[in-house]
């Protein structure tokens, strides 16, 4: 678990681990998340080469297939020095929480992504912990509300940050989300292998969030993001989903002058 | 081999082991109170009961705020005539015909018999002659599953909780604090204890001084339920009402 | 009882139909979790007392042995009887035989999911020996023929129309539905009957306490105290797990039970009981039992990487905090225990096989986890089983993986081993959804992922991974 330092050396400097999700279906998150943390004075490094954590095969149980990807992901950022910044609390929660799990039987490995475990951060993690957060002031008008991706919440233990980052939003009417901390239903293969269970809890989390009369609702985890704008536009509405690097993101370009309104 | 030895020789080769292992002091984390011995324990039980008597204005103001919540009618009564009033106008209110008592030696001290029978009530004291013959057995039973009002005394309450704690006396007062519809509960000052902890350092104390009783009630409020679409009602099975009586200076 | 646990994708599909119990189970939320938030804030150090009552558990599951060895010879001191039960068939066998060399009539009990485990009360009735549940909830089942929904409320899932039909017999269709109170009511005249003539109980036991032999007991009705009291022959029934080692362990225990299960402070009741009546007491069973019953928990104590579940005091918490249970509740479970417990001890108790439906049956939210007042790791566990079923056990018959499912993952390992792949399976990827996208949707999917748009719109692959995108940035910045 790395560190929260009370007092950190303010890094100039870190690793983007984009999650193979945002890699290729969400790729708008990975480039607001560069600019978010370049707007803090972050240079921000890409390895090519990453692909994925491991986390969906091994959350289905398939450990062998998870283990080789994992064992690649630690091969290719065990080679960073700085911190690595994934926007995810689920991958974050798979490399510090979950190795441990998959690599049980290898002492060596577990040492191993321990080290990486030890410098890597979720996003909003990493702000908060090292800028504060009320380090990113921008400029956004709009209704939103907040749902508390669960790994993040729980695995990761960031809670009201975010939404303390969102307040720092000028224009930004933020409402309580009643029952925030309850799940989406999106639990990565679950979503697809009982989409039954996973509609009927993502039913009760969107009419939670139609009640709250937002426009739109942030979330730190693209998964969540997915399963709740899937299934708001079933249902017809017009509620936006947008992952918490891109409302930053909007609102930093909005207060610089550049970039429309919402 | 016994049921049991193969029963527990099963277990322990579950845990990976040939042999029982008894666990030692030093391997075992401090959380659980097996390891302390009966001196201690005994001192935990003092401290318990000069606690109680040392802060007893405090504890039992709190007992008496926690049991209202509860559901508990609470009363004051500053001496053994007024707690025998009370209890005369708890048995007025409810038309009380028969009442039954246990045999706790503060209800025959605040004198509840001559208060009771003059309101036209019968009262039975829950004793019998000596004899667990399956009639008396018997009679009791239904004397307790017919009376209107139980009273008891009671061993200790509970500040944390809002509890009374009974013991089971000679006579039968396990019955008549549980089948009548109201149970009135008489409390000296000074037998209040801080909270569960206290309560079961007593008990434990008791356990290895070879004097542990039978069976201990804790109760803490009117019988509830809320199994019919999660409302509650009172009074399932036990009592639908409860009154304490805080003797104090008793 | 015999699971059922094969049947968990209809049952809860079933359930997830029906408005009636959805709302109804809302309940376990608004009640039960609610409840112990409340009571959790309102208990200063209950962090600590977690972590206490994590390690009282653990102790005493990794010296089961021994404080079985202690308990069984403080009950026998204590004028007990004890008989170890390997399974529920040897229970129940010894308890019926008991009912009849006692010359039972009447037996009532008190609630006991282990009782469930035996079919005890079906079982007894069909003996010819009058055996009436008197928890309330747990009564409404048995006049409903039903199995319990949730571990502290058997009865849930019950309207108040429904429980009206079980329990007034006057009440016909078209009659105003009486209300919670009057239903109670009549519950308690029709019982109050049954306790009086009980000669013998049957109970559960929250809490067995190893160093002086005695059970505890926790109810808010005071069935629990009849049942303790009235009858002359008491039998207590227990899984092996639900030992402590000390009397003085009750205090914290006691209180993360009842705060986890309801948030109250404490229930109506906690009776102690320290085995049958004394010499010198009048009052209360002449006779006590102890059944302490394995029924399968062996292999939940000789398998290290689920050794933890034995830790579970039944409090019901995880099931409060559960968006699954929530859905498709109790009965999809299939067997005694429901809920994110029931999922990990369920298919390690009666067989992994017919039984990966229910740790497959999550979204890993980690909120039973959070809930737990021993601080169990059901998501940790919920993977391991994941595991066995995929690919991991040593039993072929548990690995129940299909073939297609098994190829899926291994094209994804492939297709994530490298860079160019990944871009590569990305790209064909879009070529082959985007004549079935809409401005970047798609309403309608391919297998794997068909599931998905059953119900959702599922986004496109993107035009461009983040990686193209980064490199042109960077090439764009050098310019």
């Amino acid at each position: 678990m790395p560190e929260n330092p009370s007092n950190p050396t303010i890094p100039d400097r870190v690793t983007l681990f984009a999650s193979c999700m945002v890699d290729q279906l969400a790729p708008a998150v990975g480039e607001s998340t560069v600019d978010v943390l370049e707007h803090l004075g972050v240079t921000v490094d890409f390895l090519d080469d990453q692909t994925c954590c491991g986390q969906p095969a091994f959350n289905s149980g398939f450990r062998s297939e998870a283990f080789p990807v994992a064992t690649r992901f630690i091969e290719i950022f065990e080679k960073v020095e700085g911190p690595i910044v994934v926007p995810s609390g689920s991958c974050a929660a798979m490399v510090r929480n979950f190795y441990g799990d998959l690599f049980r039987d290898d002492e060596r490995m577990i040492g191993r992504a321990r080290n990486v475990g030890d410098h890597l951060y979720e996003l909003t993690e990493f702000i908060s912990s090292f800028f504060g957060t009320d380090a990113v002031v921008g400029q956004l008008s709009d209704d939103a509300t907040y749902h508390k991706c669960c790994h993040l919440l729980r695995e990761i233990g960031i809670d009201e940050q975010p939404i303390e980052m969102l307040s720092n939003i000028d224009g930004l009417n933020l409402t309580p989300l009643e029952r925030d901390d309850v799940c989406c239903g999106f639990g990565g293969a679950f979503s697809v292998k009982m989409p039954d269970i996973s509609s009927a809890i993502l039913d009760e989390k969107l009419d939670y969030i139609e009640s709250t009369g937002a426009k739109t609702v942030v979330a730190a985890d693209t998964g969540c993001v997915y399963q709740m704008q899937g299934g708001l536009r079933r249902r017809g509405s017009d509620v936006q989903v947008v992952h918490i690097a891109e409302i930053l993101a909007m609102s930093i370009r909005n207060a610089s002058g550049a970039g429309a309104k919402r | 081999m016994t049921d049991r030895a193969k029963f527990i020789a099963s277990v322990t080769s579950s845990l990976g082991r040939s042999e029982v292992l008894s666990p030692s002091e030093e391997a075992a984390d401090a959380s659980t109170a097996v390891f302390e011995n009966a001196d201690t324990a005994k001192a935990n039980a003092d401290r318990a009961m000069s606690d109680a008597s040392e802060r007893s204005d405090t504890l039992t103001a709190q007992m008496a705020a926690m049991a209202a919540t509860n559901g508990w009618k609470v009363h004051r009564a500053g001496n053994p005539e007024d707690a025998a009033d009370l209890i005369a106008s708890i048995c007025e209110q409810k038309g009380a015909k028969s009442v039954l008592r246990s045999n706790h030696d503060v209800l025959s001290q605040i004198g509840v018999d001559s208060a009771v029978t003059n309101t036209g009530a019968t009262l039975g004291v829950t004793e019998h002659d000596g004899e667990n013959s399956e009639a008396n057995i018997q009679d009791a039973k239904s004397a307790a599953f017919t009376a209107d009002i139980g009273i008891t005394g009671v061993d200790y309450a509970i500040a944390e909780t809002g509890t009374v704690v009974l013991h089971p006396r000679s006579g039968l007062s396990r019955l008549v604090s549980l089948a009548p519809p109201t149970h009135i509960a008489v409390l000296r000052s000074g037998e209040v204890l801080d909270s569960l902890d206290e309560l079961f350092a007593m008990e434990r104390n008791d356990y290895l001084s070879g004097d542990l009783a039978g069976s201990m009630n804790l109760i803490s409020g009117p019988s509830k339920t809320a199994d019919i679409e999660g409302t509650t009602v009172t009074g399932i099975h036990g009592p639908l009402e409860v009154h304490l009586i805080i003797l104090e200076n008793g | 009882m015999k699971p059922q646990t094969i049947n968990f994708r209809s049952k809860a599909s079933q359930t997830m139909g029906d408005e009636e119990v959805q709302q109804a189970i809302e309940h376990v939320y608004t009640g039960f979790f609610k409840g112990r938030l409340v009571a959790a804030a309102d208990t200063p150090d209950w962090e600590e007392l977690r972590t206490k009552g994590k390690a009282i558990k653990d102790h005493t599951i990794a010296h089961l042995d021994y404080y079985l060895g202690l308990l069984a010879d403080n009950v026998e001191k204590n004028g007990g009887s004890v008989f170890f039960a390997e399974d529920a068939e040897e229970a129940r066998k010894h308890i019926i035989d008991l009912a009849h060399a006692r010359n039972i009539k009447t037996v009532i009990k008190s609630k006991s999911m282990v009782s469930e485990e035996m079919a005890l009360a079906e079982s007894l009735n069909d003996e010819g020996i009058e055996t009436v549940e008197t928890d309330l909830g747990e009564y409404i089942i048995q006049l409903a023929n039903e199995t319990p929904y949730h571990l502290i409320a058997p009865a849930v899932h019950k309207s108040r129309k429904e429980v009206a039909e079980l329990l007034d017999d006057d009440f016909k269709e078209g009659d105003r539905v009486p209300d919670a109170t009057e239903l109670t009511m009549m519950a308690r005249e029709k019982l109050r009957g049954v306790f009086e003539r009980a000669d013998m109980s049957v109970t559960g036991v929250n809490f067995a306490v190893a160093e002086s032999g005695s059970i505890a007991l926790v109810t808010n009705e005071g069935n629990g105290r009849m049942s303790t009291t009235v009858p002359r022959v008491h039998v207590a029934v227990m899984g092996m797990e639900k030992i402590i080692p000390s009397i003085q362990d009750l205090s914290t225990m006691l209180r993360i039970l009842i705060r986890s299960a309801t948030g109250q402070r404490i229930s109506t009741y906690v009776t102690m009981v320290n085995g049958a009546r004394k010499p010198d007491e009048e009052e209360g069973p002449e006779e006590f039992h102890l059944v302490i019953m394995n029924n399968g928990r062996q292999k939940l104590l000789a398998d290290p990487q689920m050794r933890e579940s034995l830790n579970c005091i039944r409090c019901g918490a995880c099931l409060n905090a559960c968006p699954v249970y929530r859905k498709v509740g109790g009965h999809a479970y299939g067997w005694v225990y429901p809920g994110p417990i029931g999922a990990i001890v369920t298919p390690v108790m009666t067989g992994l096989k017919d039984a990966s439906n229910l740790p497959a049956a999550s979204s890993l939210c980690g909120a039973c986890h959070d809930a737990c007042p021993v601080k169990i790791n059901i998501p940790r566990m919920l993977l391991e089983l994941r595991y066995r079923s995929a690919e991991g056990s040593t039993d072929s018959a548990e690995r129940t993986s299909s073939a297609s499912e098994r190829f899926v993952w291994k094209s994804w390992r492939i297709g994530m081993m490298g860079r160019k792949r990944f871009d590569y399976g990305a790209k064909l990827a879009r070529l082959i959804l985007r004549p079935l996208a809409r401005n970047g949707w798609l309403r309608k999917s391919p297998p794997p992922i068909s599931g998905w748009t059953s119900t959702r719109d599922f986004p496109l692959i993107a035009a461009g991974s983040l990686r193209s995108r980064l490199a042109k940035r960077r090439k764009k910045a050098k310019s």
